[in-house]
């Protein structure tokens, strides 16, 4: 199972990082203890912020941009956690998102994240980060964290990781694996040929 | 000429030189590209080919009218479109201009099609960017029609009925142009080259360098799958983007102030990280020639090879020395090394003469080319007008 992490921190080291590392532990354990491996690997949103704009600025992508995107493609779930500013994700994780090739989330069973200052902003999860997965077609899980600053030192944050780990880990084990398209390949069920584009005008 | 074809191919932007501030008036700039047509032909570049816009900061909106000038002044340049837009114009009109600028250039035209990425051109021209795939489609199967049939009757869905009608003049010698499709990364594009055995043109500019690859690859391979013979035999053209100086340093000294604020890739990457993540190479003519021969390594050998010389507000007089140099110093030794490197059996760039040759055989081996046409446009795009 190969589950991809978009971590949109800031700072470094980041509180949106160490959430993200928690939920990636909490899944992992939870596919395992269900025999099944796990690949992840996390996107570190911030090493790429001047790759991100350089592709909304000109379509050109960096081969560590280029390398960010396969890996979201080929994940078969996503764990995402973004920063909360200004009543929202942030821009970054946005621009970030707005960069994937269209469809890549398509079908994507996806665990949502957010950190922030204190728990007034909680509902970032429910009106900002799910609604735009859901626009991407992405399956979210129900359970969303939100850690504030005072929750790393609350026990409550760490249930609350675990049961979004067992969620997505249950989702996974039940779905079908993800099937990947690819429009340039002429055998895969997206490809289009020609004959059929005469028929369809 | 050699098998294969090399070029210039110009967008036409009207850009302020930031390093002066002057902006060329409209005028000028069409003065200057007309100037790089006629430079094109002294050195011994094969084409010289004009984008199509229809907003500023771009001038040329009317290809044939300025190719058909270039025809005039010039004696063995092949005049070509990169592109024509084959969604916002009328084919009948594309039909018409194109057989006109054959006969009045003896043959030395051919067009490169495209949809064009503008979105408010397809509403000032009556049409929706959302069918774009969709108007390449009934466009161009209608254009062929035009070009090979005397008396058309037709219906789509995309312009009104033809009936009875005969797109004139008749292509020269009977032969329409040769068509090649441009797309950057639409696969349905790569198939309708493929389908028709037409050319395919990447412009190779200003992107990744594997999205040339990921496009020329799927139309080699449909190619074959549609019967025009191996991927090997497909036709291919690219673009390039280059600026070349004495030393490496120098070249990049001068191109940098454009490139930094250049329309479309401007305030983006660093020239050194956009010359390694795309195809543009700026140095000297030795560094142009290596790179260019290295596109032959993801693109396989291919038919033609355009660059990219005069936009982002380079002054005519710079212009005119990079096609200089081109001609005198970087194209030949491509001629010769992709000449060497080529496998047998890879054909040579069409011309009206190849294309009237083949024709002349096609008739006499019986013309299978001519049923498969009748087919494909009959059976697909007009089963009302067969009632």
């Amino acid at each position: 199972m190969r589950i991809a992490i978009i971590a949109a921190g800031l700072s470094e080291p980041s509180s949106t990082r160490l959430l993200a590392d928690r939920l990636e532990k909490a899944t992992r354990t939870a596919l395992q203890n269900q025999g099944t491996a796990v690949e992840s690997t996390t996107i570190e949103v911030r090493t790429l912020a001047h790759d991100v704009v350089d592709v909304l600025l000109t379509r050109v992508a960096s081969p560590e941009l280029e390398a960010a995107r396969q890996q979201v493609q080929d994940a078969d779930a996503l764990i995402v956690v973004s920063p909360t500013f200004t009543m929202s994700y942030s821009g970054l994780f946005k621009s970030f998102i707005d960069v994937l090739e269209d469809g890549s989330l398509a079908g994507m069973p996806v665990l949502l994240a957010a950190t922030g200052g204190t728990a007034r902003h909680s509902m970032v999860l429910d009106v900002a980060l799910r609604p735009l997965l859901s626009y991407l077609k992405a399956l979210t899980l129900p359970t969303a964290v939100y850690a504030s600053a005072e929750d790393w030192g609350s026990p409550g944050l760490d249930a609350r990781i675990e049961k979004a780990g067992r969620e997505l880990a249950d989702v996974l084990v039940a779905l079908p694996r993800r099937t990947r398209s690819d429009p340039f390949d002429a055998d895969s069920p997206d490809f289009v040929s020609f004959e059929s584009m005469l028929g369809g005008s | 000429m050699s098998s294969m074809q090399f070029g210039i191919f110009t967008v036409g932007d009207v850009t302020p030189d930031p390093t002066t501030g002057t902006t060329p008036t409209e005028g000028e700039r069409i003065q200057a590209m007309l100037s790089y047509a006629l430079k094109a032909e002294e050195v011994g570049l094969d084409v010289f080919a004009t984008g199509e816009h229809h907003n500023p900061p771009f001038v040329p909106s009317s290809p044939t009218t300025m190719l058909g000038w270039i025809a005039a002044q010039t004696q063995r340049l092949l005049l070509t479109t990169t592109t024509t837009l084959i969604t916002t114009n009328d084919p009948v009109k594309i039909a018409e201009d194109f057989a006109m600028l054959q006969h009045v250039s003896g043959g030395r035209v051919d067009l490169t099609l495209g949809r064009g990425n503008t979105g408010p051109v397809y509403p000032w021209f009556g049409k929706d960017i959302r069918d774009g795939i969709e108007l390449a489609v009934e466009n161009y199967a209608l254009l062929r029609k035009l070009w090979r049939e005397p008396v058309v009757n037709w219906a789509g869905k995309h312009r009104t009925p033809l009936q009875g009608y005969t797109s004139t003049p008749a292509p020269l010698d009977g032969v329409p142009p040769f068509v090649w499709h441009g797309s950057i990364r639409s696969p349905q594009i790569a198939e309708q080259a493929a389908f028709y055995g037409d050319g395919f043109f990447h412009n190779n500019i200003f992107w990744n360098k594997e999205h040339t690859e990921q496009m020329v690859k799927l139309y080699r391979q449909r190619f074959a799958h549609h019967g025009h013979g191996d991927p090997e035999q497909a036709i291919v053209g690219l673009g390039g983007q280059v600026y070349m100086a004495a030393t490496k340093a120098q070249a990049m000294k001068e191109f940098r102030p454009y490139f930094d604020v250049a329309p479309v890739y401007g305030h983006g990457p660093s020239l050194e990280d956009f010359s390694e993540m795309t195809p543009l190479t700026v140095g000297t003519p030795e560094e142009v020639i290596e790179r260019t021969l290295g596109f032959r390594d993801y693109a396989g050998d291919y038919q033609r090879q355009l660059f990219l010389i005069d936009h982002a507000g380079l002054p005519q007089e710079a212009v005119l020395e990079q096609i200089e140099i081109l001609g005198t110093e970087v194209v030949p030794v491509l001629r010769q090394e992709f000449d060497r490197l080529r496998a047998p059996g890879v054909p040579d760039a069409p011309t009206h003469a190849s294309l009237l040759a083949a024709a002349g055989a096609g008739e006499a081996a019986g013309s299978e080319r001519e049923e498969r046409d009748d087919v494909d446009t009959a059976a697909a795009i007009a089963p009302e007008a067969r009632r």
